[in-house]
């Protein structure tokens, strides 16, 4: 049995990871670079242990080092969280061959997940449906050219090594594709050391949704219901609920078993996510397995009610899932907003530096996972995702005015948030009515609206600002008239006391 | 006096009516007379009660002519002095058009993945100058107009931070 993990990751998921290990007594271990020395997760943990330079590639992805540092303090798993190591098939070989318990699938189950094009075949064997589209790896730009204008842009540029939105590039002619080639390569082999790219018909207006799986070592699978994620950014994932606004019973006990003849079908273990493109017809396509905990699981945690850390403890301890699909029901609904150090209006870049103040909303069905606390640093080497809130409701519509009140006690000092840009779209008609899609901003020029919402809401505060600054500036006034009177305290000045 | 709010560009007027004592005063915005009690204060923030509802303020800018600041969570910007603005605006050649500005400036802190021009170069509105990699991101860089590259600032694998000038363009 598992008693002390070492947990192979930073920031809010690290925390995530060591509050299930308090709960459940067992040792939580961290692991942190240079730059996390003042790290919530290093406080936090059991023990804590200096594994290299800020540099990823030095620290957070250094496997051998991990592995050691595990060995050393007489850890028994590891659990890699999201992102870094987590989908390497060669470091959940690297602990299977130095019995340290990889808190995930198999490598040999991993590396076909991650293999975008053998993944596909099996899923085409398995009978689950894939996007229509390019026969293979292009290694050439000639290659990739030739494809695109075969089958019509625009196209989408893929890396194989791709995840989380990375190395995804939507180009609509032939000189953005060269551009958008080199780009990618370059992002790639910066990141994985390799790049192979792969090109795929874009479909127009679609729904992100995928289904949550777990798959234990008795051969039980369930499907732990959908999440749309259709709010996005640049590919990547921005807001995710579950359940989703378009599926019912039906589509859920239909796509649901699709997504686990999927797991089935590259013998999955642990906890995983099947993700499907969605058509306005209702038509589901498989596109890939994330061999990991996704960062949008607390919303599957709420509807459920179950700890999908502990979960996937349970498996890697060998235990039986103590329950069946037919257990699982949907309780109410939940949102997430993924709250990353980006500028909305600089096209989302990354914005970092010292948090100066921060206060973090709480309340019922509210839940926030973050590192931030007043005083930290947001470090330019790592992922934007400084934090997640979560909100639960017994209905679409109690989760929604949930967030929007949590988004609106959320304040962060120091770095840019898309926070305001959650309120506009949590309050705009077409969030409400569910006609969400990947391209949501542009559909609805949200950021457009965000603009006017700005301006407003300082108009509205304009004469409370004033007020403030009147009585400050007279404050101030006769601060400098107290210290030239050898009088320190301001409270005298202004009468008080 | 007369506050201008960048974010609307509404012009409003304050004045300090008089003072009640006890912390307690009464000031006049646009044609209102409000009361406000003062809760606490400190060098950059106040807390008080206007019209018996609670405020919190903080300032992450306030020079003479320029304030910003964050009221109950939001973020506003004042200019102190409107007319000065204005001028000092037109002399320091902001107001010309951004194609005459030389510099090519870095909006996001990042390092150098690479560097796609060269000194003499011509290059046209939109040619990607150079990459920069963020919270594993490239980002590329883009010219922001027609011109000759006058000069590089940039090293390969060495960081930029925002506001930095990358390049020169004319």
């Amino acid at each position: 049995m598992i008693e002390k993990i070492l947990i192979a990751n930073r920031g809010e998921i690290a925390i995530r990871v060591i509050k299930t290990c308090n709960a459940l007594g067992i040792k939580s271990v961290a692991v942190y670079s240079d730059e996390d020395v003042n790290s919530k997760h290093v406080k936090m943990a059991s023990e804590s242990y200096h594994i290299g330079p800020p540099s990823p590639a030095q620290s957070y992805l250094n496997m051998e080092k991990i592995a050691e540092t595990a060995l050393s303090c007489g850890a028994d798993a590891i659990h890699p969280g999201y992102g870094f190591l987590s989908e390497n098939a060669d470091f959940a070989d690297l602990c299977e061959k130095k019995k340290l318990n990889f808190i995930g699938p198999s490598g040999k189950s991993m590396r076909l997940c991650g293999d975008k094009m053998l993944c596909k075949a099996a899923m085409i064997k398995a009978k689950v449906p894939t996007v229509p589209g390019s026969p293979g790896i292009v290694e050439e730009v000639e290659k990739a050219l030739d494809i695109a204008n075969e089958i019509g842009y625009p196209v989408m540029l893929k890396s194989v090594f791709g995840g989380g939105g990375r190395g995804i590039r939507l180009v609509h002619d032939d000189k953005e594709l060269r551009q958008a080639f080199e780009l990618a390569s370059g992002e790639s082999k910066a990141a994985f050391g390799k790049s192979a790219l792969f090109v795929e018909k874009f479909l127009p207006k679609i729904r992100h949704i995928e289904f949550q799986l777990a798959r234990d070592k008795h051969g039980n699978a369930v499907h732990i219901f959908e999440r749309e994620c259709s709010i996005q950014r640049r590919h990547q994932k921005l807001i995710e609920m579950s359940p989703s606004p378009v599926v019912d019973q039906k589509v859920r006990d239909e796509i649901g078993q699709l997504a686990v003849n999927a797991a089935i079908a590259v013998d999955y273990l642990n906890a995983g996510t099947a993700e499907f493109l969605r058509l306005d017809d209702g038509t589901f396509y498989f596109i890939e397995i994330n061999a990991r905990l996704q960062v949008e699981h607390p919303v599957t945690e709420f509807v459920s009610g179950l700890d999908l850390v502990k979960l996937q403890i349970d498996i890697a301890n060998g235990k039986e899932m103590p329950f069946k699909q037919k257990d699982l029901k949907v309780n109410g609904c939940a949102i997430e907003c993924r709250i990353n150090a980006e500028d909305t209006f600089l096209d989302f870049a990354p914005s970092t530096g010292r948090i100066y103040d921060v206060n973090i909303p709480s309340g019922p069905g509210v839940r926030v996972d973050t590192y931030l606390y007043p005083g930290c640093t947001v470090s330019p080497y790592y992922d934007s995702l400084m934090g997640k809130l979560i909100t639960w409701g017994q209905n679409f519509e109690e989760a929604r005015q949930r967030m929007q009140t949590s988004l609106s006690d959320f304040y962060i000092e120091g770095v840019e948030t898309a926070i305001p840009l959650y309120r506009t779209i949590l309050d705009s008609k077409e969030f409400i009515s569910g006609d969400l899609s990947t391209d949501f901003l542009d559909r609805f020029k949200i950021l457009d609206r965000l603009r006017d919402d700005l301006k407003k809401e300082a108009s509205q505060k304009s004469e409370v600002a004033i007020a403030a600054t009147l009585i400050h500036s007279e404050f101030l006034k006769n601060r400098i008239r107290s210290h030239k009177e050898h009088s320190p305290h301001w409270k005298t000045q202004l009468g008080r006391n | 006096m007369k506050f201008k709010l960048e974010n609307t560009g509404e012009t409003l007027d304050g004045t300090l009516v008089k003072s009640l004592g006890n912390n307690e005063f009464v000031i006049k915005i646009g044609n209102n007379e409000r009361n406000l009690k003062i809760i606490d204060m400190g060098h950059d923030k106040i807390e008080f009660v206007l019209d018996n509802s609670f405020h919190s303020a903080k300032y992450l800018e306030n020079s003479t002519s320029k304030i910003t600041i964050v009221v109950d969570g939001v973020k506003l910007t004042f200019n102190k002095r409107p007319d000065l603005d204005k001028i000092v605006y037109k002399n320091s050649g902001m107001e010309s058009a951004a194609d005459s500005q030389i510099s090519l400036k870095s909006q996001i802190p990042g390092r150098v993945v690479s560097i796609n021009v060269s000194q003499g170069d011509n290059v046209k509105k939109g040619d990607i100058v150079c990459v920069l990699e963020s919270m594993k991101m490239q980002v590329s860089i883009k010219s922001h107009k027609d011109g000759v590259v006058k000069s590089l600032k940039l090293k390969q694998g060495a960081s930029v931070a925002k506001n930095d000038v990358l390049a020169e363009i004319e």
